[in-house]
Parts: structure tokens; sequence; C-alpha cells
């Protein structure tokens, strides 16, 4: 047991104060989602009665449809980018091929290739394949430059896996095809989920190029549409404030659920960069 | 022809089929290649020499399309605009990269040394939600804090100090630094995940024989964690650096750039030369200036990374 010096108190004290400055505009966030404006002219610092938690019904019946947006494009990439790189971390893993340092090293330059270059050429190209205001482009964007890193993640990840089952597979007769997907692809879950979770973040986030690929409502992912709220000048600012929570809960659930997943996937993908 | 073939049986079928062997592994391996292929070289390469090439050109996308030479990259460097965006980029980055130099830092310590092990990790915990929330929320919910009779102005209010008030994000006298300021005290999830993965590396007995020796925390700071997470910290200064010298997100939420230039940055100028001008080519022109100060950036960092990274 350790004792109490002044120096683990004095410890305590910054860190509290720097976690409450941290944390006030997101504890502000959610008591005003639950406010009218009268409440928060005149309690502006704490929560208070009654909760209105009908700023968080209204404000669903208005999004709902662009976050179902958000997870058809999200899992859209998080599955394209799992195709790439699983397949493509595979075939750097057991094939020796003429060219296969030079064509990794292609794949991985990419990734110091930062993405607003791309943007204009991105989109006229998305615009001559008619695409522009689909779920294709939003998807398609994002996967292809994510999936440099996951094609590295996956790759280390798929040669550090036991030779011996593999080979113990092949002299069965097994190909392939069925190596890659009953035996390699099970055993790498953890990183299957790291690519997963780096993607989902990507995907949910992504603001810029959804920005430029889309207009109108029909495909607009919830980021977009959060700066589109309306409602009763009395309702408005709450209801905003809970389209905001709406919009960050799967993110949050995710992160509670598979924490150590999340802080893998967090920190492999910022090392990438 | 079968003579011959059949007097060489053993040598040729031998090579012959280890000629097949290797034909086929090589089809394999460009099967599984090919979906990262067709993805990479239609969405990123493609792209990307289009805006190499077109930075040379007079070029608006549709019926302009014309050969200029370096017309666009003269232009830039006679452009003030884009002078006072590469100002403001520099403040941003320069004050973003010692802001995360110190205060994450300080976090990752102060909760590595908490005694209590369910009350650091509640503190982890609580220290890495916000990074969960989309960046977006958090610079709208900025612009809050920031607008008229918003969060600040109620602060400043409730202390007595009405005389502050001002339009932060309105004059250009505050919005560059108020833009600064933007998710203060900067102690933000990815960074201070580094150092404490940093932290948690260093060897337990050397913290052992510091304490024996009765060093203070300070000493202990500066002899033992700053040394010894020296990897960690380059790793922050290089990320800090290439990520906010691409930031436009940030500004496009909180001001557009504005007042006048104020807050312009190199990146948003590229947006807004392509998508509210139609200057695509000038647009790439900016694009690849950014992009070789980038690269120029990561090859230097790099030269004076390696031979210290090798000591850790």
């Amino acid at each position: 047991m350790k004792k109490w010096t002044l120096g683990a108190a004095l410890n305590y004290i910054v860190l509290t104060l720097l976690l409450v400055l941290t944390l006030v505009p997101f504890y502000m966030l959610l008591i005003t989602s639950l406010k009218y404006r009268d409440q928060i002219v005149h309690q502006f610092w704490l929560p208070s009665f009654p909760f209105h938690f009908n700023n968080y019904v209204d404000v669903f019946a208005q999004i709902w449809p662009f976050i179902w947006n958000s997870a058809i494009i999200t899992a859209g990439i998080i599955v394209c980018v799992l195709i790439n790189s699983t397949m493509a971390g595979y075939a750097f893993t057991r094939f020796s091929f003429i060219g296969k340092n030079a064509i990794y090293n292609l794949i991985l330059v990419l990734m110091m290739v930062p993405s607003f270059l791309l943007l204009i050429p991105q989109f006229l190209l998305f615009k001559n394949l008619g695409l522009i205001n689909t779920y294709w482009a939003q998807i398609f964007g994002p996967m292809a430059g994510s999936s440099a890193m996951a094609t590295m993640l996956v790759r280390t990840f798929f040669e550090g896996l036991p030779n011996s089952l593999i080979e113990s597979a092949e002299v069965e007769g097994a190909g392939d095809f069925r190596i890659f997907g009953q035996i390699v692809l099970p055993l790498s879950y953890p990183i299957l989920s790291t690519v997963a979770i780096i993607n989902a973040l990507l995907g949910w986030n992504n603001y810029i190029w959804p920005l430029v690929i889309t207009s109108g409502n029909k495909v607009k992912p919830i980021i977009l549409a959060l700066g589109n709220v309306s409602g009763p000048l009395d309702q408005v600012q709450g209801m905003q404030f809970a389209g905001y929570v709406i919009a960050s809960l799967p993110l949050l659930l995710l992160f509670f659920f598979a924490t150590k997943s999340f802080i893998e996937g967090m920190t492999a993908g910022a090392v990438k960069a | 022809m079968a003579g011959r073939m059949l007097s060489q049986t053993p040598v040729s079928s031998h090579r012959a089929s280890r000629t097949k062997k290797i034909v086929k592994t090589h089809l394999k391996a460009l099967l599984f290649l090919a979906p990262i292929f067709i993805s990479m070289g239609l969405f990123k390469y493609i792209p990307f020499f289009t805006a190499l090439i077109k930075s040379l050109y007079e070029w608006n996308g549709a019926n302009i399309d014309k050969f200029v030479g370096l017309r666009n990259f003269i232009g830039l460097f006679q452009d003030t605009t884009f002078y006072a965006s590469m100002k403001n980029i520099a403040i941003f980055t320069g004050s973003f990269v010692a802001i995360q130099l110190v205060f994450p830092l300080l976090a990752a310590v102060g909760v590595f040394h908490m005694a209590h092990s369910r009350l650091q990790n509640l503190y982890k915990l609580l220290f890495l939600v916000p990074m969960v929330v989309p960046h977006i929320i958090v610079y709208m919910l900025w612009r809050w804090i920031y607008m008229n009779d918003g969060m600040l102005d109620r602060l400043l209010q409730a202390l007595g100090l009405e005389s502050w008030i001002r339009a932060w994000l309105g004059e250009s006298g505050t919005a560059l630094w108020s833009i600064v300021f933007v998710n203060f005290p900067w102690v933000s999830g990815i960074y201070f995940l580094i150092y404490l993965a940093g932290l948690i590396a260093i060897s337990q007995e050397l913290f052992e024989v510091g304490k024996l020796e009765g060093i203070s925390g300070w000493q202990r700071l500066w002899h033992i964690e700053l040394p010894l997470i020296r990897g960690q910290i380059r790793l922050v200064l290089i990320l800090a650096f290439v990520n906010q010298f691409q930031s436009f997100e940030n500004v496009l939420v909180l001001t557009n750039g504005g007042p006048g230039f104020s807050t312009l940055t190199p990146a948003l100028y590229l947006y807004k030369k392509g998508f509210e001008y139609n200057e695509f080519g000038y647009a790439s022109a900016i694009g690849v200036v950014i992009f070789a100060i980038l690269m120029v950036f990561t090859l230097v960092t790099q030269r004076f990374v390696k031979p210290a990274e090798k000591s850790d």
C-alpha cells in the first residue's frame, strides 16, 4: 500500500483538472441536448428539469435515414478493405513472385499521399463513371486509400501465423482458397477486428469526401446531415445536440464493448501515417 | 520430335513441371492481388498522376484543358492569399505540435503513476472517450462554445469579465487563436495512448532503483522517462505535424477560412479553388506544393530519426 505523498496528491489534482476541462464540452452537450430554449437561457451550466427526451425522439425522426446511409457506407468500406487486405496479405505471405517487394512498396507508398491532393481528380473520376451521389462513390473513395495500411497490418499478422498448420493442410491436398478461407482467416480474428474498427471510424467520420461527392439527401451520411437539423425555435438547439449524441453513439458503444481492439485499432491507425 | 522428347523425358518433364508450377504460383498471386490492384490503380494511382499532370494545365474539368507549363506554380508563388494561408498553417502546425508534445504527455505521465489501478483505468478510459466522438461533432460543439452568447461568453459573464466578450470566430484578431484553442486542454486520446505505451514499456527496475536513490518526481521525469520515450516523442512530433499540416476540416467547420483570409489554410485554399472557382489546375498545383513540403519534412525527420531510434 502506497502512502499519500504531496507529489501524489498534486498528481491527482492536475490530472483531475485536465480531465474535467477535457470533458466539459461533452457534459454541456449532454445536458443541453435535454433542454428547451428557456432552460438553456436560465439554467445554462446545470441539468434542468424536466428532461426533454422528446428532443431525441424528434431529431431521430429526422435523421434516421442518414444514419442508415452511414451504416451502409461504413459496412461497405469495411467489407471492401477486408477483402483487399486479406487477399493481398495472403499473396504476399504465401507466394514468391517476381516484383513482390516492388509491388508491396507501391501499395505502401500511397499512405504518404495526402488525401486532399486526390480530391479533385477523384471527384472527376467518379463523375465520369457516373457514380456521383451514390453509395459506391462513398465506399470506393475511402476504401482504396485505407486498404494500403490494412494490407501492411494483415501481412505482418499472417507472417506470424504458425506454418505447420498450413503445411499439414497442404499435405492433405487443400488448395489455396481452402487454406485461406478455412485456416488463415479464422485464425486472424484479432487483426481483422482491428482493421474493421479502423475503418468503422474512417467510414463513420468521413466528412470532406461525402461533402464533395453527394448532393441532396438520398445518400447523404449522418455527419453531413447534422448541420441541417431543423425544429421549432424553442427546441432546435436541444434537437441539434441530441443529434450529435445519437451520431456519436454507435462508435461509443463499439468503444465500450471492444475497448481493447478499439485501442489497438486507433494506435495502429495513427502510427501508419 | 517425339524421339527427342522421349530421350529427354526425365530432365525436361521435371523442368516443365517446375515452370508450370512457377506460372501457376504467379497466376494465383495475381488472382489474390487483383482486388487491391484494381482498387488502388483505379481510385488512387490514376487520380494521383492526374493531379501531378494537371498541375501544369489550365483546367476546369470540362471544356478548358490547356497545357500552360509552370504558369500555375509561378502564379502560386506570387499569390498573396497563398502566402497568407502558409503563414496560418505555420502557426496552426507550430502551436499544435508544441501543444501535443506537452499536454498529452503530462496526462500520460500522471495516469501512469497513479497508485490505484482501478482509478487509473477509469482516468485512462475517460481521457480516451472524446477520441471516439466524431471530430466534426467536436468542431461543431466548439463553434457553439465560441458563438455569440455561447459557452465562452457565458463563462466570462459568470466571472465578471463581460468586457472581454467578442465575436471570437468573427474577428480577424481572435479567429486564428480561437481555432488553436479548440480541444483545450488538448489531451488528445491518440497521442496520450502513444506516450502511455512508451511509459509502460520502461523496465520497472529502473523505477525501483530510482526510488531507492530517492529521486524526486521531476528528476524521474527528466532522467528516466523522457530519455526512454524519445521514440514516442519523435513519433508524436511527426504525426502531429503531418496531421495538422493537412488539416482543413476544423477551419472549414469553424470559420470557412474567414474572416477574410485570416484562418485560411493551404488545403482549404485548394478545396475552394477547386470546388468554388473550378480552377482545378491551379488547385492541383497547390496540392503538389503541399505534398512536396510534407515529403521533405518526412524525409528530413527520417534522417534525424534513424540513428536515435537504434539506441532505443
